[in-house]
């Protein structure tokens, strides 16, 4: 499933974190809270948090990507991540900008 | 992390030929990868835990 959403996952459009959700930074990277669906999503490293953290002011979930370090090759497992991220509902579109 | 799926592809005392090795590798580091990035769960179902 991860590998079907990370093919759906548009990484030009524009993202945010859920109004729902918050984030714990960790060790390890972070914790997601959806306070509506009671999930929580592992964060495994401190650059996907980066990307997450800053959706909402990146024009672009890639343009957040690269902001915060993801190198071209590694684009596809951060578009899988983010893909996951999007069918819980942890993240989603930015409409009417 | 000496018990990641990584460190048991290669068992101790094993070698992969050398011919397969890098090729294997990267396949396995960049399933890795992509696997590790997100891990979620629900907490429904926990009782006991709130």
């Amino acid at each position: 499933m991860a590998e079907r959403a990370g093919t759906l996952f548009d990484l030009d459009r524009a993202w945010r974190l859920h109004p729902h959700v918050s984030i714990r930074p960790e060790r390890f990277g972070a914790l997601l809270y959806h306070f509506d669906t009671r999930r929580l999503s592992f964060l495994k490293n401190k650059t996907l948090l980066a990307v997450v953290a800053s959706l909402e002011s990146q024009r672009s979930a890639r343009a957040a990507c690269t902001a915060a370090g993801v190198a071209a090759a590694e684009m596809p497992a951060y578009r899988s991540a983010l893909g996951t991220l999007a069918a819980s509902a942890m993240i989603c579109e930015r409409t009417g900008q | 992390m000496a018990d990641t799926p990584a460190a048991a592809a290669e068992p101790a005392g094993q070698t992969l030929p050398a011919e397969e090795a890098p090729d294997a590798t990267v396949l396995v580091e960049d399933l890795l990868v992509e696997d590790l990035l997100v891990e979620e769960v629900s907490i429904d179902g926990m009782c006991g835990v709130y």
